[in-house]
C-alpha cells in the first residue's frame, strides 16, 4: 500500500496553525491539514439576543460559512455538530445570559466533487479542520473558561483494506470514513483523551472496525494535542512582530525584506 | 516557575492557605485523594514565591467585570437616576446618580450621552449586570474617579493595560519624560489619554498599540524608534 508523499498509515498531512489576529473578534485562528484549511473567530461573552438568552448558562452559537455560496444545508449541518462536540469541553455557566458566538470559515471547497474523482470528498477532513480551527480560536480568545481541548482527525478505510488516518485524494474512494473528536486533559506528562464525537460511516464489516478506527483516530488526535500545545507556547511567549521602519528610504528596503521573511516562516509553520 | 498550560491541564498547587487566581478551578476529585486543581485557560502558570497564591497569565480581549476593578465607561443611556454604562463587557453597567464625590438629590452630575467616566466596578455578579461607583468606597472622596473631559480614548488588549498599570513598566514613563499627559488606564481594555498637542495624543496612542502584546509587541528599543519616525 503506498500513499502520497510516502506517508504511513497514522501519519497527518503537515499540520499548520497560525493565529490570525483579525480585527473585531476575541480570538481567531488558522488551522489545516496540508491543502485543507479552515479559519475560525471566536467573539464573547458578548451581548445575547433576547430569545436565544439561557438564564444559568451562555448561549454558543456556531456559524459555519463554505467557501462559496450561502451557507446551505451541509454548512448548517456542520454547525450543529461542532456546537455539539464544542460544548462539553466549554463551562458555559460562568457567563448566563451572554453569547459566545463561533464562526468558521472553511478555505476549501468542501465536499464531494471537488478533486478529479467526483467520488472522492473531502468533507471529513474539513470538519477536523473546522474542529481544530475552532478549539485554537478559543484558545487564543481566552474569555470562554475550557475543561479540555478538543481535536479532531478524519479515518478512513481504503478499498484495499487498512485503516488510514487523514486521508486525501490519493488512497482513493474509501469503503469507510469518517471524523473522530477527542476531548484532551493532561496530568503532567499523562495525557487523556476521550472520544466526543464521531460520524463514521462503514458499509461492511463489525464493530471492530470501528474500535480500530477510533484507537487509529485518538493517536492521531494526540499529534495534533501536541501540535496545539507548541504552537500555544508561540502564542504565549511572543516576540515583536513588526517591524519599525526610521526612514521613509530604508522603509523600501525593509518592506521588501520583510515580504520574503513572511513568505520563508509561511513555509516553516509547522 | 513557568510554564506555558492549556485547559484541562492539572495543576500541582499545594498549600494550606491555597489562593486560586484567574484561570485556574478546583475540582473535587470523585474517589480519588481529593480535589484537583485544573486550569481553564491557555497561558503561563505563575504562582507565588511560597507557593500560596496561583494564577494563569493570559491576554485576552473581551473583559469579564470582577469587582473592585477601575474601568473607563462610556454613558450610552440616562435610566431615571442614573446611567447606563458601556464598559465592553457582555452587559452594559449601571452607575447610580449619587455615586459621585459630593452628590445629593438636588446636586447630581450632569453627564450627557457619550461622556466618558472612570469609575470602580463596585458589584460583578455573573447573574447580575455589573454596577459602578465613581468614589472611593471607604472615604467617599472620588479619589480621581468621575467624569474624565477631553482627551482621547485607546483601546488595547487586557495584558497591556495590565502592563501599563505596573509601576516598573517603561511605556508611561518613557512618553512622559517627552512631553506632559495623562492617563487613565482601565482594566477593560480601554485607555484614557490626553496631552497638550493632537500629534502627541496620536504617538501615545500609536505607542500603545504598538506595544500591546495583542498588536505590535514592541520593546523599549522599538518605541524609541517609533517615536523618533513621529517625531516627537
Amino acid at each position: 500500500m503506498s500513499r502520497l508523499n510516502g506517508r504511513q498509515p497514522h501519519e497527518l498531512r503537515p499540520i499548520q496553525i497560525s493565529f490570525d489576529g483579525l480585527a473585531r473578534v476575541d480570538g481567531s485562528a488558522r488551522f489545516s491539514f496540508g491543502p485543507i484549511a479552515a479559519l475560525s473567530s471566536v467573539s464573547g461573552p458578548i451581548e445575547v439576543r433576547l430569545a436565544s438568552e439561557n438564564a444559568s448558562q451562555a448561549t454558543l452559537e456556531v456559524l459555519v460559512r463554505p467557501l462559496s455560496n450561502v451557507p446551505a444545508t451541509e454548512s448548517k449541518a456542520l454547525a450543529a455538530t461542532v456546537r455539539g462536540l464544542l460544548t462539553p469541553s466549554l463551562i458555559l455557566v460562568n457567563n448566563p445570559r451572554t453569547l459566545v458566538q463561533i464562526v468558521a470559515q472553511a478555505l476549501v471547497p468542501s465536499g464531494s466533487g471537488t478533486g478529479l474523482d467526483p467520488k472522492i470528498s473531502n468533507a471529513s477532513a474539513v470538519t477536523a479542520a473546522v474542529v481544530n480551527a475552532s478549539t485554537l480560536a478559543l484558545l487564543n480568545s481566552g474569555s470562554v473558561p475550557m475543561r479540555g481541548v478538543v481535536c479532531a482527525v478524519a479515518v478512513g478505510r481504503r478499498k484495499d483494506g487498512p485503516l488510514v488516518v487523514d486521508p486525501d485524494a490519493g488512497d482513493g474512494a474509501l469503503d469507510a470514513e469518517g471524523c473522530f473528536a477527542f476531548m484532551f486533559t493532561r496530568d503532567g506528562d499523562d495525557v487523556q483523551a476521550r472520544c466526543v464525537w464521531t460520524n463514521w460511516k462503514q458499509g461492511s464489516g463489525d464493530e471492530g472496525v470501528l474500535s480500530a478506527a477510533r484507537e487509529l483516530a485518538s493517536q492521531a488526535a494526540g499529534d495534533v494535542y501536541a501540535a496545539i500545545h507548541a504552537n500555544v507556547e508561540g502564542m504565549v511567549n511572543v516576540k515583536p512582530a513588526i517591524v519599525v521602519l526610521p526612514t521613509p528610504k530604508e522603509a523600501t528596503v525593509m518592506e521588501v525584506k520583510k515580504e520574503k521573511e513572511e513568505e520563508m516562516e509561511i513555509k516553516m509553520e509547522f | 516557575m513557568s510554564a506555558t498550560v492549556l485547559p484541562g491541564t492539572t495543576v500541582p498547587a499545594q498549600h494550606v492557605n491555597l489562593k486560586l487566581g484567574p484561570g485556574l478551578l478546583q475540582r473535587s476529585g470523585a474517589g480519588e485523594a481529593g480535589p484537583s486543581i485544573v486550569s481553564t485557560r491557555a497561558g503561563t502558570l505563575n504562582h507565588s514565591s511560597n507557593g500560596s497564591k496561583w494564577w494563569v497569565e493570559s491576554n485576552s480581549r473581551r473583559y469579564i467585570p470582577a469587582p473592585q476593578e477601575s474601568v473607563i465607561g462610556a454613558i450610552v443611556q440616562k435610566v431615571g437616576d442614573g446611567f447606563r454604562v458601556d464598559i465592553g463587557s457582555a452587559h452594559s453597567a449601571s452607575l447610580d446618580g449619587l455615586a459621585f464625590e459630593g452628590a445629593t438629590k438636588r446636586n447630581k452630575p450632569n453627564l450627557k450621552i457619550g461622556c466618558l467616566v472612570y469609575a470602580r466596578v463596585s458589584l460583578a455578579h455573573k447573574d447580575m449586570e455589573p454596577e459602578l461607583e465613581c468614589f472611593d468606597a471607604q472615604t467617599r472622596k472620588s479619589e480621581g474617579f468621575g467624569e474624565v473631559k477631553g482627551g482621547f480614548l485607546v483601546r488595547c488588549s487586557l495584558k497591556m493595560c495590565r502592563d501599563l498599570l505596573d509601576p516598573k513598566h517603561f511605556l508611561l514613563p518613557l512618553l512622559g519624560a517627552r512631553f506632559p499627559l495623562e492617563a487613565a488606564v482601565g482594566m477593560n481594555g480601554r485607555v484614557w489619554v490626553n496631552a497638550k498637542e493632537p500629534k502627541q495624543i496620536i504617538a501615545i496612542s500609536r505607542c500603545i498599540e504598538a506595544v500591546d502584546p495583542d498588536g505590535g509587541r514592541l520593546d523599549e528599543a522599538g518605541v524609541k524608534v517609533l517615536l523618533g519616525a513621529l517625531d516627537i
